[in-house]
């Protein structure tokens, strides 16, 4: 039996286990995909934005001020990658000075600190390669950009340090209550039994909230955002986020640069019905080179190295619930955690602990502070550099050599409290495939380690998923 | 009749040959030899891998001598599929003599230390 | 530990250059990140190379075994395992490597010859709208499976690209128990030999698309289905020529492109089209002492003009090392003009010892017949008649060092001759 059953392993999910699990309480985290963090939390923007487009008195706007300070502390705590870019809104022209001036007053509003309104000279000193056509601009200096998957791990390795479980391969599939207590069916088959639910299914968290509500509170709305990836050869061009004015739809068509140097172009925005469509468009490329041209002239093109979408859990409730069910007050829902989702993460799970959780919790006497990361070897200082390898001769042996990731890299990445034996997982956690040649050189030879590392044939690895091995032997019958 | 492009230079002549072998459409003689070769006897090059106990090497690449008849090359490929090679191979030993009768041989490309 | 000359990248081109470079007086090291010498040669094993530098038609491992064994036969120094991180210039290159056996260390290096080859153009890079599925690759990686690991990478096959790796992966598929069931070409024609499309596709009866693109891929975990588009003048698909294929495997062959990645911070001059250094006719950078040849310098047709053009690169970085050549030589650009698209090397530098330079080619599109002009102040210098020029053969021409001035550039033109 469980104090608490957390839902979702993204973002949310992640650093809400990471504070519970320094309390007294026994912690489950269900994840439904064969590797933790999916959905939204690998799909985004990776800004911890400062919250200028919010409405002010929204728990958005709220909880976005809030967590773009506690990244600060979240950086020291998890060892995450933060890039303090700032960022710039840009006015095209005279005519969005007054819209400018609006989301000025709006900042101000919603306590974002640092603002200011720069002049067309002080833009082009900052940002050369932005147009020089651009009037002016909302400097924001509290914007940064993160490493959303690896936030999402060292907050899932410091809870499962801290004694929580995380269960991978838990679809929930029906939830029941009696005696005080949940019943939380997983697959079809397992049951387990939990004094409180904590949901943070993201795009699915109406299908979770509809298992124990009979009037529905809110329902999502799935918006997806198609993205470019530049290589990291483009490292420098920009150094700020840089939004254009926003529009009904949301920030618009960005220019962001990305921790290990890539730039991400995007998104896009469209309303679409199926929560699993991840399809990148045709109209969908189209919108991003056309809107980000009003940007910049300098950018280039040539050095997109893939594309890939996102769906966002908007919800009909316009903010973010997140409230104890009426029906069952033991059940929290963390939903319509849509933009600024990733920047408030660490102030919702402070939020739901203090003031929406029916219970005064008490933290552990002793904690386990120190946490395995995925620091890569040549993220190393040279001093570093020189002990490990003396240890771990397999650091020699550069396996993706377009994002400079070792053998030991990839052997630390399977073996890791968090890790995985699947090739989207080594990925996700060393970058092992994501730089410019996406996997041409590596990928054969990521697929030999893990094989070597777990025990198992080529044969049998899995790109992501259970039975998505892409290697079949050759028949011997034609 | 048949059309067929010609290989033997980079023109490439589409060539007709009737059932009786009248040829017509190339440029020069080298085609009549080949539009005929390919209308009697069509004939080709294979190469292919066979498996090797060799970890470091798992396959051994291998070539024909000369081009086998285009209707055994599936025969052929079946039968090398069935081996494993188990001792060591330089560049040119025959590894297979005169193949399903075609008076063709099977010549490994590569080296294999096992 | 100091070098007279480093070759980074120990593929044909490598071999070649350091075959080139030899001399018994010159410290010299090929380093190599692969298991084994011979690069993307080991994979390629079919016929087709050899012709012109050995005078015999050769698979692809042979082909290499010969390289390999004239420079065992000089006991030229290589290092297998390595890979470099990093490399700067100050006096001389200092290159940083890293390797299982030697852990990290660094070389320097008096001259370095670049030979990393290419990459294959992926996917993301040419805008393929859908799902993102596994079961795309290149046709490469899935040549290298197959050859050199004996696994097949789908059952149901769709190739995108008609040039000589697509063609040759559309037989070698379809020989190992798979179904390709067709290959598409967004231009009017194919890049490949025209023996590789009789015998790789005409011999199995395998559909060929040109004029074609891939316009939608889907499947949620692996693929299941694409879609192909026949295109207009401009490349933009046109509706309602959708065909679709149920397939589970989409190869591409969409294009190699020069791996320089790692020399980017040393800031040498590229070239917008080839996408790799700018050379002279010694194959020496923008940066002196660091020379680029073979498919890392611009994509080659046939491994045999590859070995060719790196010997000769190789010999020259000899040479200047023997002269202890002044770097501020004179130089003029070359230019390429109608018809062409980029002419090797870009810029010609005024040395004592050069005699003959070879310009190399490739036209804009396919010409009947042409007369090739070299130009200097308005003036033809140099004219050669050529039948059957196509973008997919570099073609080559070697210029008189002394018919050409100091005091413009050259202008490359190809005259096409109507009939």
């Amino acid at each position: 039996m469980k104090d608490y059953v957390i839902i979702g392993s993204g973002i949310i999910g992640s650093l809400i286990a990471k504070e519970l699990s320094k309390y007294q309480v026994d912690i489950m985290v269900l994840e439904k995909e064969n590797d933790v963090v999916n959905g939204q939390t690998v799909a985004n923007s990776a800004i911890i934005h400062a919250g200028y487009d919010l409405k002010p008195g929204t728990l958005k706007a709220k909880l976005c001020v809030k967590g773009n300070a506690m990244y600060d502390d979240l950086e020291k705590e998890l060892s995450i990658p933060l890039l303090k870019t700032g960022g710039l809104v840009v006015a095209k022209n005279e005519k969005e000075l007054d819209d400018l001036k609006r989301i000025y007053d709006q900042a101000i509003q919603n306590g974002i600190k640092g603002v200011s309104i720069i002049n067309q000279e002080t833009l082009r000193k900052k940002e050369p390669h932005l147009k020089s056509s651009l009037v002016a601009a909302l400097d924001l200096p509290t914007t940064k950009v993160t490493f959303p998957w690896q936030v999402a791990m060292a907050a899932l390795t410091f809870a499962k340090a801290n004694g929580a479980q995380i269960k991978t391969n838990a679809k929930v599939t029906n939830i029941t209550y009696q005696n005080g207590m949940f019943q939380v069916e997983i697959n079809d088959e397992e049951w387990i039994e939990t004094k409180h639910i904590i949901s943070c299914a993201g795009v699915f968290s109406d299908h979770i909230a509809r298992m124990i509500e009979g009037i529905m509170p809110y329902q999502i709305l799935p918006r997806k955002g198609e993205y470019y990836v530049l290589d990291k050869r483009v490292k420098g061009l920009f150094q700020h986020v840089i939004y254009p004015l926003p529009n009904k739809k949301g920030k618009g068509v960005l220019i962001v640069p990305q921790t290990h140097g890539n730039i991400l172009l995007g998104p896009t925005s469209t309303d679409i019905s199926d929560k699993e469509d991840l399809s990148t468009t045709r109209e969908g490329y189209q919108y991003i080179r056309e809107e980000v041209i009003h940007l910049s002239d300098d950018i280039p093109f040539e050095e997109i190295i893939r594309s890939f979408a996102g769906v966002r859990a908007k919800s009909t409730y316009e903010d973010f619930y997140i409230k104890a069910s009426k029906k069952y007050p033991s059940f929290y829902h963390v939903a319509g955690i849509d933009s600024p989702g990733l920047t408030a993460a660490p102030a919702i799970a402070s939020y739901l602990i203090e003031h929406i959780l029916d219970e005064k919790l008490v933290l552990k006497k002793h904690m386990n502070l120190e946490i395995q990361g995925f620091k890569l070897f040549h993220e190393h200082n040279d001093y570093d550099k020189k002990a490990l390898i003396q240890s771990y001769p397999k650091h020699g042996h550069i396996v993706c050599k377009c994002e400079c990731v070792t053998e030991q890299d990839i052997i630390d990445a399977i073996s890791h409290p968090i890790g995985s034996d699947t090739i989207k997982g080594i990925k996700k956690r060393v970058r092992a495939g994501s730089g410019l040649c996406q996997g041409g050189y590596c990928e054969h030879l990521v697929l030999k380690i893990i094989a070597r590392e777990t025990n198992q044939d080529v044969t049998k690895i899995n790109y992501a998923s259970k039975n998505s091995n892409i290697l079949n032997a050759i028949d011997e019958e034609i | 009749m048949k059309t067929l492009t010609c290989t033997v230079c980079p023109v490439g002549c589409q060539i007709s040959i009737t059932n009786d072998l009248s040829i017509s459409g190339n440029q020069c003689k080298r085609g009549e030899i080949y539009a005929r070769q390919e209308m009697t006897d069509p004939r080709r090059m294979i190469t292919t891998t066979l498996k090797t106990i060799s970890a470091s090497c798992p396959r051994l690449s291998v070539k024909t001598n000369n081009p086998v008849p285009k209707d055994k090359i599936f025969e052929c490929l079946h039968m090398l599929h069935s081996m494993i090679i188990t001792k060591n191979v330089k560049i040119g030993d025959i590894i297979v003599k005169d193949i399903l009768n075609t008076g063709v041989d099977i010549i490994a490309t590569k080296e294999i230390n096992i | 530990m100091k070098k007279d000359i480093v070759i980074i990248g120990g593929g044909a081109a490598g071999l070649a250059a350091a075959l080139g470079a030899y001399d018994p007086s010159l410290d010299m090291l090929i380093i190599e990140r692969g298991a084994m010498l011979g690069g993307i040669l080991g994979q390629c094993i079919h016929h087709g190379f050899g012709l012109e530098v050995y005078k015999e038609e050769l698979t692809g491992p042979e082909f290499a075994n010969k390289l390999i064994q004239e420079c065992h036969e000089k006991k030229i120094p290589y290092v297998l395992d390595t890979t470099v991180i990093d490399i700067e210039k100050k006096a001389s290159f200092i290159i940083l490597l890293s390797s299982i056996k030697d852990g990290l260390y660094h070389i320097e290096a008096k001259k370095v010859i670049l030979t990393t080859g290419c990459y294959e153009r992926t996917r993301g890079a040419i805008d393929i709208p859908g799902d993102r599925p596994k079961g795309i690759m290149p046709a490469g990686s899935a040549q290298r499976y197959l050859n050199m690991e004996g696994y097949l990478v789908g059952k149901n096959i769709f190739i995108l690209g008609s040039g000589d790796i697509g063609l040759i992966m559309a037989r070698r598929m379809t020989l190992e128990g798979a179904k390709v069931h067709g290959v598409a070409d967004i231009m009017p024609y194919s890049n490949g030999l025209t023996r590789n499309i009789v015998q790789c596709l005409d011999d199995y009866q395998i559909p060929l698309y040109l004029s074609h693109t891939v316009t939608k891929i889907e499947g949620r975990e692996r693929l299941e289905r694409i879609t192909i588009n026949e295109v207009d003048q401009n490349y933009q698909p046109i509706i309602g020529t959708e065909k679709t294929f149920e397939v589970d495997t989409l190869l591409l062959s969409i294009g190699l492109i020069p791996d320089v990645k790692l020399f980017n911070h040393l800031k040498f001059d590229k070239h917008p089209i080839t996408k790799s250094a700018i050379v002279n006719q010694h194959y020496e950078s923008s940066i002196k002492g660091l020379y680029v040849c073979g498919n890392a310098l611009h994509v080659h047709d046939l491994v045999d003009w590859v070995v060719i053009e790196s010997k000769h690169c190789g010999s020259q970085a000899k040479m200047n090392l023997i002269h202890n050549q002044n770097d501020t030589l004179h130089k003029i650009d070359v230019i390429p003009k109608d018809h062409i698209r980029y002419v090797i090397p870009q810029l010609i530098s005024f040395d004592e010892y050069s005699e003959t330079i070879e310009l190399k080619f490739r036209s804009t599109k396919k010409i009947t017949e042409g007369t090739l002009e070299i130009i200097q102040h308005d003036r033809v210098i140099y004219s050669k008649k050529m039948k059957h020029v196509v973008p997919a053969e570099m073609k080559h021409v070697h210029l008189p060092f002394h018919m050409i001035q100091k005091d413009a550039p050259i202008l490359v033109s190809m005259k096409e001759v109507c009939s």
